[in-house]
């Protein structure tokens, strides 16, 4: 009787170790996890309080250059194109990527009005942070979104987002892709598409 | 008799094949007269690992179907689907969607087993005699409430589980992006269908062509917004649909794969290993 009382209080006493044990195995997942709750009620707090597209496009213009690794991601989507594309070519390239990027996560974010982020778990692979989330709209099924997060200098940043299992920076660089195999190769040209379309 | 009435005695299933037996025509004629995807020369590496990559030997024919599709889009499909939107109120769509996707649980749970997946085809049939039931013949989802969610699923993912390969991109007629597997897969869909079989002649094709015809309301009305979207901010919209298409298909197959629930039922003693968490999706 005595043994299986003091079995039990050993268990009891050893629980709360158990509880704290993934939370101490996955910290990095956890700040990853953090670091998209943080930029999510951000961005969303700016959203509801923001009127034209204009003025979401000032707000939002400096939360996604703090949080989104804009210049690796251009760097990306131009995937083969980048390495013979000249110095000037790449620069050019890189500040109207940045603006197309705006515009669109804009763009899109303003038919996001009432919408639920809920955060997943989070779990390491390889040397990037996968945060898996939930988005709710109203009359809308649930869609599971996944945050890839990289550590860039000591700072977590946004590398790519995987919407239903699409990634946003895959269809980017196949997109580009086939524009410049369907015009002789020409980054300029792709450059020039790109300026048309922020005047759109 | 009239032609009108012989043509209503002919089963769905036979318009269909007729649909198809001339759009498989009009896809030869379209290969003839626009050729194949020529292959970048081979001293360029790169070029030629990314035209593998991008497997759509077929790109000239499919973009032309690509063109047609989207121009009867334009006209008919898009404008109907905005119409729907409309005229019906939000929770009656979401009613109209609920019964076309109970309508369709016996082709899932048909896939479900040959897929092998228990739990999936548990929670498929929980989901028929809740839904058909409780949920008023499917109008309600109070299975999802209840614990067994739905999934996506098709004889395309069958046959994908039993590791066929998806084969060259397709862009077909009406049915948009595909590939030889889905394709079959959308046939045999059909045929294992039993709403394709019951009923006699007349009726049976009246309900066939109006569930056809709500669907590709319902599923145009819900990616309204989406292709919108795709098709303001892609360059290539054709490539851009083809990589989308291929990803979610993907990311469908890695689902299914890796959805090994146990089949023990929760109130039995069991271990539970990081492997094989119990799921809820």
């Amino acid at each position: 009787m005595f043994e299986r009382r003091m079995f039990l209080l050993a268990g009891l006493s050893a629980m709360p170790l158990l509880a704290a044990a993934p939370a101490l195995a996955d910290t990095n997942g956890d700040r990853a996890a953090a670091f998209i709750k943080t930029t999510s009620d951000l961005i969303l707090g700016a959203m509801r309080g923001a009127g034209s597209a204009e003025e979401r496009r000032r707000i939002l213009g400096p939360i996604i250059d703090k949080s989104l690794d804009v210049d690796g991601l251009a760097k990306f989507c131009l995937g083969r194109f980048w390495r013979t594309a000249t110095p000037d070519q790449q620069q050019r390239y890189t500040a109207v990527f940045h603006q197309v990027l705006i515009g669109n996560i804009t763009s899109k974010l303003g038919e996001y009005q009432d919408v639920r982020l809920t955060i997943g778990r989070s779990k390491q692979q390889d040397d990037v942070d996968l945060v898996s989330s939930s988005v709710e709209r109203p009359n809308n099924p649930p869609t599971t979104v996944d945050w890839v997060v990289a550590d860039a200098a000591g700072n977590p940043k946004v590398i790519d987002v995987v919407a239903e299992g699409t990634s946003l920076r895959l269809t980017q660089r196949q997109d580009y892709a086939s524009y410049l195999t369907h015009n002789n190769n020409d980054v300029d040209k792709l450059i020039d598409a790109m300026r048309q379309q922020l005047t759109q | 008799m009239n032609a009108d009435l012989r043509t209503s005695k002919i089963p769905t299933v036979m318009v269909l094949a007729r649909a198809w037996r001339f759009f498989l025509f009009a896809g030869l004629l379209a290969v003839v007269l626009t050729g194949c995807a020529t292959s970048p020369p081979a001293d360029d590496p790169d070029a030629v690992a990314e035209f593998k990559q991008t497997n759509d030997p077929l790109e000239p024919t499919n973009r032309v179907f690509y063109a047609v599709n989207n121009g009867l889009d334009t006209v008919i499909l898009r404008p109907a689907a905005q119409a729907y939107r409309f005229v019906v109120p939000g929770r009656v769509r979401t009613g109209i969607h609920n019964v076309l996707s109970n309508l369709n649980t016996p082709t899932q749970l048909s896939n479900d087993i040959m897929q092998g997946k228990p739990r999936r085809a548990g929670d498929t049939t929980m989901r028929f005699l809740i839904n058909s039931t409780v949920g008023l013949v499917g109008i309600f989802d109070v299975a999802t409430d209840w614990g067994y969610p739905n999934h996506d699923t098709d004889f395309g993912l069958t046959l994908a589980n039993w590791g066929v390969p998806d084969g060259p991109f397709l862009f077909l007629p009406v049915l948009g992006p595909s590939n030889p597997r889905d394709a079959v897969g959308f046939g045999v869909d059909i045929a294992q269908d039993p709403f394709t079989w019951v009923g006699n002649a007349n009726t049976q094709q009246i309900f066939n062509w109006t569930r056809f015809g709500l669907n590709a309301l319902d599923s145009r009305e819900r990616y309204l917004d989406p292709v919108e979207q795709i098709k303001k901010t892609a360059l290539d919209p054709y490539a851009t649909f083809r990589s989308l298409y291929r990803q979610h298909r993907q990311g469908d197959i890695k689902a299914l794969h890796d959805d090994n629930r146990a089949t023990i039922p929760v109130w039995f003693p069991q271990a539970q290993s990081e492997a094989n968490p119990v799921q809820k999706r």
